[in-house]
């Protein structure tokens, strides 16, 4: 896209790259009028990343390679800068590394929110992060080929994997603390469920001194899907089922990702009635989030309520876009189902409901004295942490930072739209209990306002030409924070490389520091409040580093405890 | 907690009677895709759009068949197909109970004849899509009679040769060409 030189937002920014680092800076290319595309000298990334983020008040979004070897004869590695400056816009470093030397200086001793990123990028294009401290594998299976790395153009069909060699896990679980600790043999994982994952707690009696955790036991290899299998204008269906709580979220992302680099203009209605659909998604999972946590510290009853009432969401949902969960109505250039006349007197309506019946139900939560006891102080995010790990969502604003994508960057129809961004400075899972109910209410307010002021005119935008090399980002504010897509369209109609960041990918590693510290009856709680899907944790591991000894619990038991707090699991 | 008592009080039984009663979906709820075998022309402009592949179109050039093929267990209800179809053969039904005892339950097919090329003898296209043709531009108003169905049933290739025939005929006679 041809931007002028006036709507260049974040100028400033490249202006100031090119003073600082001066021959280093070799590019810079506007995709939209607010994201920039900076390509420097690979050994400057560390420096040039570390400037954006702590001195221009960057955030890393989302980082991730890519095999552009038949473009340009070159891998190339893409850091993601949510600039939130004075100036917000979106900043996007690429440095080219040669195929001979697949190797680029590792940004997280400087930057720690890169670690997954660049441990992904290991893992699926061989390129090795040197400087990075953590060696381990992050997605790939322990038994997985050294040299087949899945994302390179030549590497394998997305149908193909190498069959598994052992049953058994090999990775090392990082334990910080002082004391000795002995190696924990596990058993095959016990998946009950799509999204399994392994937790060790280290404790010492009762008390958390360290955690680790690893997850992928499920990577489903959706990017090399549709890279090699689908249409780009297929995959916004694929996109929908990255999650099933924020499916409508990722759609909207991806579809977003996609006009922004073929320079489409959605019509205002079409983005106007995809923030409906958003904030209709943003109810039923605030609705979830605020039940669970009633169940977490043991008021079942309160848990039974919020699900009831949550069927109005769902509702909403169905009434809207013909079928519970947001599904299937994105398209390239727009949405595929206009409002009606009934559709809005309806949902008006289910919207006044829902709000007298939510009022009555979280001033019931908030006065479970329960409530305060069990999650005020507990599972503390450090403003540092939070700061140092980019973490999204109510996590990161009920650690004080006022960050939320609607508000920050400019998508589907939030620019007309009035909300607050609430933030906490409690740093706990209290704070995050209490935004999320506060944004449960400015959703419904938001639905109203934009069903009231719904601008005329045409849903989709129909009649446009296809590119191939054209990329650019796309995201959306989902419940438990940002989504985050970067989209390269290729030959044939096809994606040449799709990036999906889900809010969790940037949460996970900050929990550590959350869990440290607290008691282990406190953990379902500290986990339940960044909001994962439950049956990550599956199965958690007690390491007692003073007794030297471990103890395997299914995580229903925790989760009994954590409710209970009697007969712990530890004696 | 009396607040929680009176707000249980009120809210009643909320569980649905289901499946002892109907339970009753929004209007424009995309349910299983149900096919009307009697207008669909077997175009595949379905099986093309779907996005999940549960749709397939399968050809037997041996026995002149074409089956269209609808995976329940693919499919993701997004109505692609119902919007594509030109013929309003797919539609997209409110029944959610999809449970089956035998996954090969879950396939439906159908087949339709392939029309014989007129010229090469070769099977090419359905025949249905050739009378869809053809009433297509009868009702614009071109005079299309069934003596002209040889026409209409001649595949691409062989229209192609005989044009490139015609042509090469008249590129001779022209004086034009000759220069
Ligand atoms: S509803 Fe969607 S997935 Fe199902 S058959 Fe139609 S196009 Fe395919
Ligand atoms: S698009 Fe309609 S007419 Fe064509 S094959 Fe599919 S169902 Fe049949």
């Amino acid at each position: 896209m041809t931007v002028s030189e006036q709507t260049k937002v974040g100028q400033n920014y490249v202006d100031g790259l090119r003073e600082r680092f001066g021959a280093a800076i070799l590019d810079a290319e506007w995709q939209t009028a607010d994201q920039v595309t900076v390509t420097i000298k690979l050994g400057s990334l560390p420096d040039v990343v570390e400037w954006l983020y702590y001195k221009q008040g960057g955030w890393l979004s989302v980082l991730f390679g890519n095999d552009e070897r038949p473009l340009n004869g070159h891998f190339a590695v893409y850091y993601v800068l949510s600039m939130e400056g004075i100036v917000k816009s979106w900043v996007v470093v690429r440095a080219l590394v040669e195929e001979h030397r697949p190797e680029f200086p590792s940004v997280t001793p400087r930057v720690p929110a890169a670690v997954w990123g660049e441990r992904e990028i290991r893992d699926m294009y061989g390129l090795v992060p040197v400087g990075l401290p953590d060696e381990r594998r992050l997605v790939l299976p322990d038994d997985w080929p050294d040299d087949l790395h899945p994302l390179r153009k030549d590497a394998m069909a997305y149908n193909q994997r190498p069959a598994p060699t052992s049953d058994s896990e090999t990775y090392t679980f990082v334990n910080d603390a002082t004391g000795s600790t002995r190696d924990v043999p596990l058993g095959p994982l016990h998946i009950t469920s799509d999204e399994p994952g392994h937790f060790r707690l280290f404790v010492d009696g009762e008390d958390i001194v360290d955690a680790d955790y690893r997850m992928f036991y499920v990577h489903r290899g959706m990017e090399k899907l549709a890279e090699t299998r689908m249409g780009y204008d297929e995959v916004t269906f694929l996109s929908d089922r990255v999650c099933g709580i924020c499916g409508f979220t990722h759609s909207v992302a991806y579809s977003s990702a996609v006009e922004n680099a073929l320079g489409l203009v959605v019509p205002p209605r079409a983005q106007a009635i995809r923030s409906v659909f958003l904030e209709v998604e943003r109810l039923h999972s605030h609705l979830l989030n605020l039940g669970l946590a009633s169940h977490f510290v043991g008021f079942d009853t309160g848990f039974m309520q919020f699900f009831r009432v949550r069927e109005k969401a769902m509702t909403m949902a169905e009434l809207l876009t013909g079928a519970r969960k947001t599904y299937g109505m994105n398209l390239i250039g727009g949405v595929r189902r206009d409002i009606m006349k009934a559709e809005r007197t309806r949902t008006l309506a289910l919207v006044a409901e829902l709000r007298v019946e939510v009022t009555q139900l979280v001033d019931m939560l908030l006065s479970t004295p329960n409530l305060r006891q069990r999650t005020a102080g507990v599972g503390i995010l450090d403003k540092k942490v939070a700061r140092d790990f980019s973490p999204v969502g109510p996590l990161v604003r009920a650690s004080g930072f006022k960050r939320d994508v609607r508000a920050d960057h400019v998508y589907a129809g939030y620019a007309s739209l009035p909300f607050d961004v609430h933030t906490e400075d409690s740093c706990d899972v209290l704070g995050r209990v209490l935004i999320r109910a506060r944004e449960f209410f400015d959703s419904l307010s938001i639905i109203e306002y934009a069903l009231d002021n719904l601008p005329a005119g045409p849903v989709l935008l129909e009649g446009f030409h296809y590119r191939p090399h054209q990329f650019a980002l796309g995201f959306a504010e989902a419940p438990r924070g940002e989504d985050i897509h970067w989209a390269m369209t290729g030959d044939n109609q096809k994606l040449y490389r799709w990036r999906c960041r889900a809010p969790t990918y940037a949460n996970w590693p900050p929990l550590r520091y959350m869990l440290r510290g607290n008691t282990v009856s406190d953990a379902p709680l500290i986990v339940a409040s960044i909001d994962p899907c439950y049956s990550c944790t599956d199965r958690v591991t007690l390491v007692d580093v003073k007794k030297n000894k471990s103890t395997t619990v299914p995580y229903k038991e925790i989760e009994r405890y954590g409710r209970e707090r009697k007969d712990s699991p530890l004696k | 907690m009396l607040k929680l008592f009176k707000i249980i009080a009120d809210a009643g039984e909320a569980t649905a009677k289901y499946p002892f009663a109907p339970f009753p979906v929004s209007p424009g709820f995309r349910g299983k895709p149900e096919l009307d075998a009697t207008q669909c022309i077997a175009c595949a402009a379905c099986t093309t759009a779907c996005p999940a592949n549960a749709l397939t179109m399968d050809n037997d050039t041996a026995t002149g068949i074409r089956t269209w093929q609808l995976h329940l267990g693919r499919c993701i209800f997004c109505g692609r197909c119902e919007e594509v179809c030109p013929t309003h053969a797919i539609v997209l039904t409110p029944t959610f109970e999809l449970a089956v005892a035998n996954k090969d339950d879950l396939l439906q097919k159908a087949s339709f004849r392939l029309q014989d090329c007129s010229a090469c003898g070769r099977p090419f296209a359905p025949a249905r899509e050739i009378d869809y043709a053809m009433a297509l531009l009868r009702q614009s108003g071109v005079a299309v009679d069934e003596a002209r169905r040889a026409e209409f049933a001649c595949c691409p290739a062989c229209k192609r040769a005989a044009t490139v025939a015609r042509d090469a005929v008249s590129q001779h006679l022209s004086p034009e060409a000759e220069q």
